[in-house]
């Protein structure tokens, strides 16, 4: 993956032994993982010392004059994370440094076990540096610039992930290895995680996520927080950011430190974000802020077993644009039409009124892991999560301070793995897992729920083997899993009932892969998957009218559950130092597709007639292309162009899918320069991106017409500065530097307002 | 021992797991939908005495199930009516008025009149604490044609806005919480 400097192990090799004092020299060799060939220009630095050197054309280094005792040494590369590693010299040494270069995209080891593990299917990958350029992102917005990944929006507080065409229920994501658990049902309710507690981020955009359990119809994204360096000293690393629009600022801090009995590391973040601004209006009520924190605490029992505890809080009050609150069809059609929102003010403030959100999150998760053998080991998770969500609308008399939504959820996970490696290259996975997830409706709104009060059990077990030759990697897997949820639903008749129902579901799933690798420069890759989703209770038991929406929505309790056949074919080809070329082609067949199907028929309430709209099923089918290139036009100038292109219909009759993802084009041209004076690993880089108009809705599918294609131009400034103990890493960054006027289809909030206009922002971080 | 603690760790996970084993959702509690608006009922009195004419919607059960029930009434020609607005929620027993909830926040309300295909005139006979109308009193001027009559009732409106102040409802914005159409008739 793209700039990431992997430093798998070191070696320390004494060569002599004549320890004087001062006169010790460390030899040492930079090489790609991949290839083993040398990395030039890469940074050695010793902190200590606050010297350092820069890696020849054969990827050598030396440092001279050193006396005996610890050095950290900072390993940095162009566009990558920089690695400080602790290093106790006694001697003469010589040591190699195993990186990964920048050009491989894809392929990436994306789990850290203790033997590597590779998987067949598509993986995107966001490193630290990645992320410390985006600081005031959230999660969504984070991966925005991946090929095949966009976020569905509402407004700019709340955004969802979407891969492949596929959010919400249908996408699985995992925060430290366990599913996220919450009210993924809703179109405006954004994964409760904080990008800042990860480390990398890793898009799968793959056929089928047999190893996991819970919803998703082939993707998974992975929010992993970095391990526990084995490092006897406390470091860390602080971070800062502000942004132009909305007048946002956030800090990060991050502890960590392995001493004698165990390691231990923290993480919190706080964060306030005022009103955005379009190029001619504030987007009243649009603010949001977020306290976060996270503590995990890892014990090295023996040799062979570890034991570690997370726990990780996420805590966030949204604000929602006030014009976006509509009484009825009329007053819907009336928004479309003003230029401005209703409700806009003339200022700028940090105030968070009704609409709004309050969110809290909870997860915590207890592992422990077994090593039988360097070929064997067995680890054990439990994890428990608390989801609080409410959300305050404007109401009559004086009601705005009860919630119109109040829903808490709870869950529990026990997951039992076991990994063997064969000496024939076979390596086999399995696991079982259960969950139970307690749903449940706070009676304080004094509204009929939204959804229902549910019980879910949910058992599944799987497998996987995969085996090595060659050139060539194949990948199995299957799955079973069974869910038995019991609901508790308000009938919508009067006098009102309570009405329990039970839904059964057991769901069959499998994958097959392999890799192809041709020679160094070409390979290819195919993956096919079956997948299936159950029903979530939204699509069951609605039944009334949605606000944010204008419409009736009606659930059908006789719904089957989703199953779907993926296959995704990639052919990429690289040379190192020169380009790198990937197409990766995707096909995705659902039988069952549920969505809501609008009427012919209006019903009439006491605050006029609204639109219904049914949960129905239909075959559908997804498909598209990522493309993504980068070419190295010389030693300083790297240039990438990415496209996707998405298409989905209805099998039968054609109609095109609602809510997939535009046609996008993100060109960029990055001008790098490892050293100078004193800054290390300065970028330069210059944003493009093309999103095109949805032209395949027709008028029946949507309230208004989807909004135009758009064009928006972005730079990007990045410097790293050495200071004794410290590295400075500063990002400086203008979005929508044209200041474009435009709305996305895939942003709710497009039926009322435009999207940001300029925005400066700043990044910095400080490790130490 | 080694093994025992995991044992043991998988027993410590299992009973987390069950240990509110109850194996049935929370019993929901149904909700008192205090604020719902079942019925809208529009009496006009008139001015000079006489039998009053009613035209009610009402829809019992919200926003769903069972079709509303809207009951009209025939009106004099030339005749000046006194008009008043009731809202209420038929959920509760006795029936609550919300009547007196918009009086109270009346500045967050504003009752709207449409006249679609027909010949009358509706002034509001009511302010509220800014001395802006409110319309749960109105004064109802009847010609030789009836037609059909909208009552909107907009919540937060900007009653400051163009026109708003004269019963024009297009720069007022807010939400809807009442849009019920009554066919009027003369005779």
């Amino acid at each position: 993956m793209l700039d990431k400097l992997l430093i798998l192990f070191f070696t320390i090799t004494v060569i002599s032994s004549h320890a004087q004092t001062c006169e010790l020299t460390v030899f040492g060799k930079v090489l790609d993982k991949g290839t083993l060939k040398p990395i030039e220009f890469a940074s050695i630095y010793l902190d200590e010392l606050t010297t350092g050197v820069v890696s020849d054309l054969s990827g050598n280094f030396e440092l001279k004059k050193l006396c005996e005792g610890e050095y950290h040494i900072v390993i940095s590369h162009i566009g990558c994370e920089t690695q400080n590693i602790l290093f106790r010299l006694s001697s003469d040494t010589t040591c190699t440094f195993y990186v990964e270069h920048s050009s491989e995209l894809i392929n990436e080891v994306t789990i850290e076990d203790h033997i590597q593990e590779s998987k067949s299917q598509e993986v995107e990958v966001l490193n630290a540096r990645q992320i410390n350029q985006q600081l005031s992102k959230s999660l969504g917005q984070t991966l925005e610039d991946i090929s095949g990944v966009s976020t569905i929006k509402n407004g700019n507080g709340v955004s969802k992930p979407v891969v492949h065409g596929l959010y919400g229920n249908r996408l699985l994501i995992l925060n430290n290895g366990i599913a996220q658990s919450g009210q993924q049902w809703g179109f405006d309710h954004a994964p409760e995680i904080d990008p800042l507690v990860a480390n990398r981020i890793t898009v799968v955009k793959g056929v089928g996520a047999v190893e996991f359990m819970g919803n998703s119809l082939g993707s998974v994204i992975l929010v992993d927080p970095k391990k526990i360096e084995k490092e006897p000293h406390l470091h860390g690393k602080a971070r800062y950011f502000f942004n132009s629009n909305g007048l946002g600022n956030g800090v990060n801090l991050e502890l960590q430190q392995y001493n004698k009995w165990f390691g231990w590391k923290v993480n919190g973040s706080i964060k306030k974000t005022g009103d955005s601004n379009t190029p001619n209006y504030f987007l009243t009520n649009t603010g949001f802020e977020e306290y976060n924190f996270a503590a995990e605490l890892e014990k090295q029992i023996t040799t062979k077993w570890t034991a570690n505890v997370y726990y990780s809080s996420f805590n966030t009050q949204i604000g929602i644009l006030r014009g976006s609150q509509v009484g009825n069809l009329t007053d819907l059609q009336t928004a479309f039409e003003r230029e401005e929102p209703f409700y806009t003010q003339d200022d700028f403030s940090y105030d968070i009124q009704n609409p709004r959100q309050e969110v809290n999150h909870h997860l915590l998760k207890a592992s422990t892991k077994y090593l039988f053998s360097e070929q064997a080991w067995v680890e054990l998770v439990y994890a428990k999560q608390l989801n609080y969500r409410k959300e305050f609308d404007v109401r009559r008399g004086g009601r705005g301070d009860k919630p119109s939504l109040s829903l808490d959820q709870e869950s529990d996970f026990f997951e039992a793995k076991f990994h063997y490696y064969f000496k024939n290259e076979w390596h086999l996975k399995s696991g079982i897992q259960v969950n139970r997830v307690n749903n449940q409706n706070i009676p304080e709104t004094g509204i009929l729920p939204l959804i229902p009060n549910y019980l879910s059990n949910e058992r599944g077990s799987f497998l996987i083997a995969t085996k090595s030759f060659k050139k060539l990697k194949l990948e199995l897997g299957a799955r079973v899993e069974e869910e038995i949820r019991k609901v508790a639903t308000i009938s919508i008749s009067v006098p009102r009932e309570i009405l329990n129902f039970e839904n059964k579901y057991l769901n069959y799933m499998a994958s097959a892969g392999m890799q192809y690798s041709f020679n160094d420069q070409f390979s290819m890759n195919y993956n096919v998957g079956l997948a299936a989703r159950n029903p979530e209770v939204n699509e069951l038991y609605s039944n009334g009218l949605h606000q944010g929406v204008s419409g009736i929505e009606e659930g059908d309790i006789n719904l089957d559950s989703e199953q779907a056949i993926k296959n995704t074919l990639s052919f990429a080809t690289k040379k190192k130092d020169k380009y790198f070329a990937e197409l990766l082609l995707y096909h995705q067949y659902i039988q069952d597709y549920i969505y809501l199907q609008a009427q012919d028929e209006f019903r009439l309430t006491i605050r006029g007639a609204f639109p219904i709209f049914k949960y129905e099923q239909t075959d559908a089918q997804i498909y598209g292309l990522d493309f993504v290139t980068k070419y190295q036009i010389n030693e300083k100038l790297l240039t990438e162009l990415n496209y996707s292109f998405i298409r989905g219909n209805e099998i039968d009759n054609g109609i095109a899918l609602i809510n997939l993802p535009s046609n996008s084009i993100l060109s960029s041209t990055s001008y790098q320069i490892p050293e100078v004076k004193s800054l290390k690993n300065v970028e330069l880089q210059m944003i493009h991106k093309y999103v095109f108009e949805q032209r395949k809705i027709i008028e029946e599918q949507d309230f208004v017409a989807p909004p135009e294609g758009y064009y928006l131009l972005g730079f990007r400034v990045s410097a790293e500065k050495q200071l004794k103990g410290i590295r400075l890493e500063a990002h400086l960054g203008v979005e929508n530097a044209l200041n474009t006027e435009y709305r996305d289809y895939l942003n709710r909030q497009r039926y009322f307002a435009d999207e940001l206009d300029r925005n400066y922002t700043v990044g910095l971080v400080l490790k130490f | 021992m080694k093994t025992k603690l995991i044992y043991a760790f998988i027993a410590i996970s299992l009973f987390a797991c069950k240990e509110d084993d109850e194996n049935e959702p929370v019993t929901p509690i149904i909700p008192n939908e205090e604020e719902v608006i079942t019925t809208v009922k529009y009496t006009l009195t008139p001015v000079m005495g006489g039998t009053a004419k009613v035209f009610q919607f009402k829809d019992l059960d919200g926003d769903g199930g069972n079709a509303p029930v809207i009951t009209t009434d025939s009106i004099d020609a030339n005749v000046t009516y006194s008009g008043t607005l009731e809202f209420l929620n038929e959920l509760e027993t006795p029936a609550d008025s919300i009547t007196n909830e918009v009086l109270e926040e009346g500045d967050e309300h504003q009752v709207f009149f449409q006249v679609t295909a027909g010949d009358y005139i509706i002034s509001y006979a009511d302010v509220d604490k800014n001395g802006n109308p409110l319309g749960l009193s109105t004064t109802f001027e009847s010609r030789t044609m009836g037609g059909s009559l909208t009552v909107i009732l907009r919540h937060k409106p900007d009653k400051a806005a163009t026109g708003v102040s004269g019963g024009d409802i297009t720069n007022a914005g807010g939400e809807t919480d009442i849009e019920v159409v009554f066919p009027i008739n003369v005779r």
